[in-house]
C-alpha cells in the first residue's frame, strides 16, 4: 500500500491578537482515502472569558464526508480525495476541533461580493456626475445631444442604481453573516454611527432620483430639474463618501479605549463621533472618490469611443463626440487629482500604518536612503526580480511627510504580515496609473492644440483599451489596501481571524452567491447597452427640452 | 401585496400595481438598508447568535433582494426582445419578492415561536420549525392578509368582493398561529389587530368608505396600527418568551448618537418625503388638461 503524506494545519488562538499556524503532517494510505488519526495534543485556550465572544461558540467542522460533522482532537477521521484534503485545515480552539476553514471562505465571499460591486459603484457615481454635467451643459445653451446623453445616462444610472442597491444590502447583510465579531465592535462603537448616516444619504440619493426620473414635468424652472440631480449626485457621492469613512477606521481605528479592549476585549471610554474623522480619513475619502471618477469617466469613455469608431450616422457622430469631450475633460482633471491624492494617501499611510507601507514597498529592513522598488520579490531576505531606483523612495517619502527613517517588514512579527504581493499589486496599479496619466497628457495637449483627440483613431482606440485597464487597475487598489491591511479586520485590534463566522452552512449559499453574481454583472451591462439604446435618436433629439425622461 | 396579483391577476391589475410600484421601488429597497442598519445600531449584542441562526436565511434573502431589483430595473426599461418583455421580468419580481417575504416570515415566526431555534448550537432546524403547529400557519395567515388587502391599497375594485374573505381566512390563520407558537401571546390585546384589519375590507366593500379606506395615507395609517399592536403582544420578549430583546439593546453613548441621528436624519427624511409628494402632486396637476 502506497503511503502519501499530507502537510495540515493546526491553528492556535494563544491571545485574541495573536494567532499561530502551527505546521503537521497527516499519513495517508491512498490517493483516493486515507483514515488517519489527528494527532494534535488539544491546548486549552488561553482566551480571556470576555474575548471568546469572537470564538466559535461550537465549532461546526469537517461536513466532507457521511456521519456526524464534529470532530474532536484525537478522534479517527476519514479524509476525502486529495482536492478536498489540501483545504482541510485542524483548527484548535478553546473547544479543540477539526474544521474547514470558514474563515478564508468569508474573506474570499465577501472580497468577490464588493470586488463586483464596487464595478457598479464607480459606474453610479460617475454617471450622476456625466448626467448633472451633461444636463447642465445642454440647458445653458440649448443643445439637445447633450441633453440626450442626459436622458439615455439616467435610464443607465437607474439600472446601475437598482442593481447596485441591491447589491449594496448584500454587503450590509453579508458584513452582518460572514463577519459577526466586526460588527459587534461596529454596533458598539461608533462606526455604526457612519453606517446610519450613509442610509440617510442613500435616501437622499433615492428620494431625489424619484423626483428627477418620474417627475420632470413638476419643475418649471429652467434650471429646477437640473438643481435636483445635484441632490441625487450628493446622495450618491455621500454614500461613498460615509462608507470609505468606515474603511478609513478600519485602517486606523479610534472612538474606544483601544489598549484596553485588546489586553481584555472590554469595550470603554466610547465617543461615538470620533470614527468620522481618523487620522486616515480625508486622505482615504480624497483618493477613493476622485479615483472612482476618474475609472468611471475612462470606462464610459471607452464605450462612446468604441460607438463613435462604428456609428456612420452623423446625429450619433456628433452625440457620441459629445459625450467623449465630456468624459475627457473628466478624466483629465480626476487623474491629476487622483495623483495628487494618492500621493497624499501614501505620506498617511507611512504616518499610520506603517507596516502595510513596508510591504507595499517591500522594505524588509527599516533605515533611510531607501530605493524605489519595482516590481520584484524577496527570496531569503534579498529583493530579486525587480527594478530598484536608487534614493527614490526616501525622496518621495521626505517630501510628503518630512520623514527620513523609514519602516521595515522585520520591526514587527511575522505574522502580522500581509501577504508580500501587495507589492506587486500596488506597483501594477501606479504604473497604470502613470500609464493612464500619459495618455491623457497626449489627450490634453492635442486637445489644448485643437487637434481633436475624441475624433482621432489611434486616441479612441487606446481609450478603447486603456477604459477597460482603468478598471483594473482601480480594483488593484483596493485589494491592495485591503489585502495590506491582513491580517486584520481593524488595523491592530482585530483580526480576520476572529471576527469570522464559522458555520460551515455559509458554504453552499455562499457559493449561489458567487455563482450570481457571475451571472449578474454581464447581464447588467448588456442592459445598459439596451436601455442606452433603447430609444433611437432620433426620437431622443425630438423629445429636445419636452417633459420625457424614462418611459413611465 | 401587489406581487400576488401581478402574478394571478396579470391583465387586472398590473396597471394599476406598476402605477403604484414602478415610482417607489428603489424607495422601499432603501428602507431594507436601513432596517439592517438600524437592528444593527440597536441590537449590538445579537449579531454574532443572529448571524449563526439566520446564515443560510439571510444568505437566500440576499440573492432574492439583487434578483427582486434587477428585474423590476430591467422591466422597468425594456424593449421585447424574442421571448422576454415586460411581463415576464414583472412577474420574475413577483416570484422572487413573495420568495422574499416567505423567508422574511419564516424568520420572524422563528424569532416569536422559537420553533426550530436552538440557540446554544446557534442552529435553526427548518424541518422542526415545519414540524411546529404555528409556523405554517403564520405563513399562510400572513399572505392571505396580504393578498385580501392589496386590492384596497390598490383600490382595485373589481377585486372588492374577495376582499373580506381572504382578509378573515388570513387573520384566523394568524391568530391560530399565535396561539400554537405560545399561548401566552393570545391576550386580550390581539382583538385590536384582528378588527383593524377586518375593518379595512369591511369599509372597502361599500361604496361610500371605499375611497376613504383606498386613501394611501389613512390605509397606511391602519397598517401601521395593525403592525404595531401585533407587535406589542410579542415585544419586548422573542424566541417562545425566552429572550428578553431588552437585554440586548445598546446602551451608554451609543444610544445617545443613535438618538441624535435618527432625529437628524428622520427630519430630512420627513423633508425629502415632503418634496416628494409636492412633486407628485404638481406633476398630477401638470398632466391634468387646463379647466
Amino acid at each position: 500500500m502506497k503511503v502519501k503524506s499530507f502537510p495540515i494545519f493546526q491553528k492556535q488562538h494563544v491571545a485574541h491578537q495573536q494567532t499561530e499556524w502551527k505546521k503537521g503532517r497527516i499519513t495517508c494510505s491512498s490517493m483516493r482515502s486515507c483514515v488517519r488519526k489527528v494527532e494534535w495534543i488539544s491546548v486549552e485556550g488561553k482566551v480571556p472569558p470576555g474575548r471568546r465572544e469572537f470564538m466559535p461558540a461550537e465549532v461546526p467542522l469537517v461536513t466532507v464526508e457521511a456521519g456526524s460533522p464534529f470532530r474532536r482532537i484525537g478522534e479517527e477521521v476519514t479524509w476525502l480525495p486529495l482536492y478536498f484534503r489540501l483545504t482541510l485545515f485542524v483548527k484548535n480552539t478553546h473547544y479543540g476541533s477539526a474544521m474547514i476553514p470558514m474563515d478564508l471562505f468569508d474573506r474570499f465571499l465577501f472580497a468577490f461580493t464588493i470586488g463586483s460591486h464596487i464595478i457598479l459603484v464607480t459606474m453610479s457615481i460617475t454617471l450622476i456626475v456625466l448626467i448633472s454635467a451633461s444636463e447642465f451643459i445642454g440647458t445653458r445653451n440649448n443643445n439637445s445631444y447633450y441633453m440626450a446623453l442626459s436622458r439615455r445616462l439616467t435610464k443607465v444610472f437607474v439600472v446601475s442604481f437598482g442593481v447596485g442597491t441591491a447589491s449594496g444590502i448584500v454587503m450590509a447583510v453579508e458584513l452582518v453573516n460572514l463577519f459577526p465579531g466586526f460588527m459587534t465592535l461596529v454596533s458598539k462603537t461608533g462606526v455604526i454611527a457612519l453606517f446610519y448616516a450613509e442610509v440617510f444619504a442613500f435616501f437622499l440619493e433615492t428620494m431625489a432620483l424619484v423626483i428627477y426620473v418620474y417627475y420632470r414635468n413638476a419643475f418649471k424652472g429652467k434650471y429646477t430639474h437640473w438643481v435636483i440631480s445635484l441632490f441625487v449626485g450628493a446622495g450618491t457621492i455621500g454614500s461613498a463618501v460615509f462608507i470609505t469613512m468606515v474603511n478609513a477606521w478600519m485602517n486606523s481605528p479610534n472612538g474606544f479605549n483601544i489598549p484596553l479592549y485588546v489586553s481584555s476585549g472590554t469595550l470603554s471610554s466610547i465617543n461615538p463621533w470620533a470614527p468620522f474623522i481618523t487620522p486616515t480619513t480625508l486622505a482615504q475619502v480624497a483618493h477613493v472618490i476622485t479615483t472612482t471618477i476618474f475609472t468611471g469617466s475612462m470606462f464610459i469613455g471607452a464605450y462612446f469611443a468604441l460607438r463613435y469608431i462604428r456609428t456612420k450616422d452623423p446625429d450619433e457622430k456628433t452625440f457620441f463626440r459629445g459625450g467623449l469631450k465630456l468624459s475627457g475633460a473628466m478624466s483629465i482633471v480626476f487623474i491629476i487629482l487622483s495623483g495628487l491624492t494618492g500621493s497624499h494617501e501614501m505620506g498617511t499611510l507611512l504616518v499610520n500604518q506603517p507596516l502595510k507601507y513596508a510591504a507595499l514597498d517591500l522594505n524588509l529592513h527599516p533605515g533611510s536612503g531607501m530605493p524605489e522598488r519595482l516590481f520584484g520579490y524577496l527570496v531569503n531576505g534579498q529583493f530579486v526580480g525587480g527594478l530598484e531606483i536608487p534614493n527614490i523612495q526616501a525622496l518621495l517619502a521626505q517630501f510628503e511627510t518630512g520623514i527620513s527613517y523609514l519602516p521595515g517588514l522585520l520591526q514587527y512579527p511575522q505574522t502580522d504580515w500581509p501577504p508580500l504581493w501587495v507589492h506587486t499589486t500596488f506597483d501594477i496599479m501606479v504604473t497604470g496609473g502613470l500609464l493612464l496619466g500619459l495618455f491623457l497628457f497626449i489627450y490634453f495637449v492635442m486637445w489644448a492644440m485643437k487637434k481633436k483627440p475624441y475624433e482621432k483613431r489611434f486616441i479612441l482606440y487606446g481609450q478603447g483599451v486603456l477604459g477597460a485597464a482603468s478598471l483594473i487597475v482601480y480594483e488593484l487598489g483596493w485589494i491592495t489596501d485591503e489585502v495590506g491591511r491582513q491580517p486584520w479586520i481593524v488595523y491592530n485590534v482585530m483580526r480576520v481571524s476572529s471576527a469570522a463566522n464559522y458555520t460551515t452552512t455559509l458554504l453552499v449559499p455562499g457559493l449561489f452567491i458567487v455563482a450570481f453574481y457571475i451571472f449578474l454583472i454581464p447581464v447588467t451591462f448588456y442592459f445598459f447597452s439596451r436601455v442606452f439604446n433603447g430609444t433611437p435618436l432620433s426620437v431622443e433629439l425630438k423629445k429636445g427640452f419636452e417633459e420625457g425622461g424614462v418611459n413611465y | 401585496m401587489g406581487s400576488v396579483l401581478l402574478l394571478l391577476f396579470w391583465k387586472a391589475s398590473s396597471k394599476r400595481v406598476l402605477d403604484y410600484i414602478v415610482p417607489i421601488w428603489e424607495v422601499t429597497g432603501t428602507f431594507g438598508a436601513f432596517w439592517v442598519v438600524i437592528t444593527d445600531f440597536a441590537f449590538p449584542n445579537i449579531l454574532i447568535p443572529a448571524s449563526k441562526l439566520y446564515a443560510v436565511a439571510l444568505m437566500l434573502f440576499l440573492i432574492l433582494f439583487v434578483a427582486r431589483n434587477s428585474t423590476i430595473v430591467f422591466g422597468e426599461y425594456i424593449i421585447k426582445k424574442r421571448w422576454l418583455d415586460h411581463k415576464k421580468l414583472y412577474q420574475m419580481y413577483s416570484l422572487s419578492t413573495i420568495a422574499l417575504g416567505i423567508i422574511a416570515l419564516t424568520i420572524f415566526s422563528s424569532i416569536i415561536s422559537g420553533s426550530g431555534i436552538n440557540i446554544e448550537a446557534g442552529y435553526f432546524s427548518v424541518p422542526q420549525w415545519i414540524g411546529s403547529a404555528g409556523s405554517i400557519p403564520f405563513i399562510l395567515g400572513a399572505l392571505l392578509i396580504g393578498v385580501g388587502l392589496a386590492p384596497v391599497f390598490y383600490g382595485l375594485h373589481p377585486f372588492r368582493k374577495i376582499t373580506l374573505p381572504v382578509t378573515a381566512a388570513g387573520v384566523a390563520l394568524s391568530s391560530i398561529s399565535f396561539y400554537f407558537s405560545s399561548p401566552g401571546l393570545v391576550t386580550p390585546l390581539i382583538a385590536v389587530p384582528i378588527v383593524l384589519t377586518i375593518l379595512v375590507p369591511v369599509l372597502f366593500m361599500y361604496q361610500k368608505t371605499a375611497a376613504l379606506v383606498s386613501n394611501k395615507l389613512v390605509f397606511s395609517i391602519v397598517a401601521t396600527a395593525i403592525l404595531f399592536s401585533m407587535s406589542f403582544l410579542v415585544y419586548p420578549t422573542a424566541f417562545g418568551r425566552t429572550l428578553n430583546v431588552d437585554d440586548f439593546t445598546t446602551s451608554g453613548p451609543m444610544s445617545g448618537a443613535f438618538l441624535i441621528i435618527t432625529a437628524v436624519g428622520g427630519i430630512m427624511l420627513a423633508v425629502m418625503v415632503y418634496f416628494y409628494l409636492v412633486a407628485v402632486k404638481r406633476s398630477q396637476l401638470a398632466r391634468e388638461p387646463a379647466a
